[in-house]
């Protein structure tokens, strides 16, 4: 046969690789195909944002523009900086939301190291219901927490103790501060805790056990084989939950909403000044959802590339 | 020697204890008592005293869900709505995760840069940001597919194939529903490559000595290694539907909370959330039972 004035002939190890070859062309065709298609799904609204956010208001009625504006221009980030008072909420997104988010990185790290490596009669019922928590949204505490706030008690016994001793009412008021979210995260309860402790639970059950034995006879308990022996060599799961408690906590918007309406943080006031910002135009509207994620995406962009080489070593699930 | 061992094991169940009280403190202050607390919610008449904190429960029985469910008038429509999107939401999402985690989890060039791709709407497809972006006309119109404008007219294909209106909507909505859903998959795709990567590599190098194809490959090793997988994804799913801010009875209860109506938020979500909770559980049930069980054999 000749194909390209070149004689060829058909061994069959030759027909074999061909058709070896063919399929595997075939294969990365598909998949190219399939994961671009969804990438575009993805990417369409990212540009969108952009591209909308970056026109000058005239773009907007002019039918010929479609994705390039026909000058870029700041003004709708400014008028969106404006209405959210970027610098006032984006700082109690981090005052209120973020530190919420460290302390529950590191005490869910403590209570899932109880139960990856110690034994103790109850141990599978208290995962149990820390598996319930997982399950059960926090929707449904929503109202019984914002009174619980509005007066804080312990199961009533504040109260009690001022109703028998005549004491004026000194429960305090903890709605509008950052206790709202920090309390709960330190009692590993806070901003799906439940997950992050099973993440963990996991990781640190597949860690050796030597290291920390050497630990126990060198004398040291076992917060300090904790600190000195399991946080070293678990960066990356660290790093995963990091990033996944950051992002949940910047995009909390129920509780916040509930618990923190005279002070709000970036999510609730993004959602306050939606119909303002949509009548005044779409370019505004999208500059401020920009404004929203762009923390989130930097610091993303920044620990992409780790995150992604962390997801294969962490093995959240067994 | 053997009264100090029986020393030592005693004293790591104290150091267990000692990690998980701080949690188990939490569990009682800041999870069951409150979800005790709007249990009785739903079975009582609350009266609030906000001034001084307190407030007053009156045993009231069924009534509150009765009132629900037969006097007010736009709850059973969202609760079927949401119901119906749970029940055919699932799946689509689960499977269609699979795909892209299986697909994800191949070595092939780029596949850095999909798995980035592929977690943004984690970050982007928010409650607050995608009640901005969904609805609006033009998004639709640009991003093509079914909006009115350019690209394949699918509605018109079919109304020229004399399809009935009826028809013709519900196949629009489920290709829009295809890539809308592909937004809730980010967490769920992450869950399944770090399943994936579980699988002992052992396992696939027994299928090509025995010179299974890379279809038995799946069936027979990949998808019974990730039975664990699928049901925490299952699970995961089901609550990021329920607690999802497009969810109408989500919307309708928050709403109500929002408004200090004190027994009906909880009442509209805890009917919700028990037939939620059936459903779900039935499906855990039977995928155990029937599906995972037959490769345990």
């Amino acid at each position: 046969m000749k194909f390209f004035n070149k004689e060829i002939t058909f061994t069959p190890e030759r027909k074999l690789l061909y058709k070896k070859r063919t399929v595997s062309i075939i294969i990365n065709a598909v998949r190219y195909f399939f994961l671009l298609a969804l990438s575009y799904v993805v990417l369409f609204q990212l540009f969108f944002m952009i591209s909308q956010a970056l026109r000058p208001r005239t773009d907007l009625l002019n039918p010929s523009v479609v994705w390039i504006p026909t000058k870029l221009t700041f003004e709708n980030f400014k008028g969106a900086f404006e209405k959210l008072e970027y610098l006032k909420t984006g700082f109690v997104s981090i005052w209120l939301m973020e530190v919420s988010a460290f302390i529950e990185v590191m005490v869910c790290a403590v209570i899932a190291y109880g139960f990856a490596r110690f034994e103790f009669k109850e141990k599978n019922l208290v995962f149990f219901l820390v598996l319930v928590t997982i399950i059960v949204p926090t929707q449904m505490l929503i109202i019984p927490m914002y009174l619980n706030y509005a007066h804080f008690d312990i199961l009533g016994v504040f109260k009690w103790f001022s109703d028998i001793t005549g004491l004026p009412d000194f429960r305090p008021e903890l709605l509008n501060t950052g206790l709202t979210f920090w309390l709960p995260s330190l009692f590993g309860v806070g901003v799906r805790s439940g997950l992050f402790i099973f993440i963990y639970r996991k990781f640190f059950e597949g860690l050796p056990r030597e290291l920390e034995e050497a630990a126990y006879v060198d004398g040291a308990g076992p917060l300090r084989t904790f600190i000195s022996v399991i946080l070293p060599s678990s960066g990356v799961v660290f790093l995963t939950v990091t990033i996944f408690s950051t992002i949940w906590h910047w995009n909390e918007s129920y509780m916040s909403d509930m618990y923190n309406k005279l002070n709000p943080p970036l999510a609730v006031k993004l959602d306050y000044v939606r119909n303002e910002l949509q009548k005044d135009s779409r370019s505004t509207a999208m500059a401020a959802c920009l404004l929203f994620v762009l923390p989130m995406l930097v610091m993303y962009m920044i620990l992409q590339r780790k995150f992604v080489q962390s997801i294969d070593r962490v093995g959240i699930v067994g | 020697m053997k009264r100090g061992l029986k020393d030592f094991t005693r004293k790591k169940q104290m150091y267990g204890r000692m990690f998980i009280l701080p949690w188990e403190i939490g569990f009682i202050l800041f999870f069951l008592q409150p979800l005790v607390q709007s249990l009785v919610f739903v079975f009582s008449k609350v009266n609030v005293d906000f001034e001084n904190g307190v407030f007053l429960t009156e045993w009231n029985g069924i009534e509150n869900i009765r009132y629900f469910l037969y006097e007010d008038t736009q709850y059973v429509d969202y609760l079927v709505e949401s119901l119906t999107s749970f029940v055919l939401n699932i799946p689509l999402i689960v499977s269609l995760s699979l795909i892209v985690g299986v697909l994800l989890n191949q070595k092939f060039k780029g596949r850095v840069m999909f798995r980035s791709i592929f977690f943004l709407p984690v970050i982007i497809a928010t409650g607050v940001v995608m009640t901005y972006l969904t609805g609006d006309a033009t998004a639709e119109s640009m991003r093509g597919g079914t909006g009115a404008g350019n690209g394949i007219d699918i509605s018109g294909i079919l109304m020229s194939m004399n399809l009935t209106s009826n028809i013709t909507s519900k196949v629009i909505g489920f290709v829009n529903q295809i890539f809308d859903l592909f937004w809730d998959c980010g967490v769920q795709i992450v869950l399944f490559i770090s399943g994936l990567q579980s699988i002992p590599e052992q396992l696939y190098e027994v299928c090509r000595v025995e010179g299974a194809n890379k279809w038995e490959e799946f069936w027979y090793v990949t998808f019974p290694m990730l039975s664990g997988t699928t049901l925490l994804v299952i699970v995961f799913t089901a609550i990021e539907i329920f607690t999802d801010s497009n969810n109408s009875v989500m919307t309708y209860g928050f709403n109500a909370m929002r408004q200090n109506m004190w027994w009906q938020g909880p009442t509209i979500l805890w009917i919700y959330f028990a037939l939620v909770g059936v459903i779900l559980g039935l499906a855990v049930l039977i995928i155990q039972k029937k599906i995972f069980a037959k490769w345990a054999q």
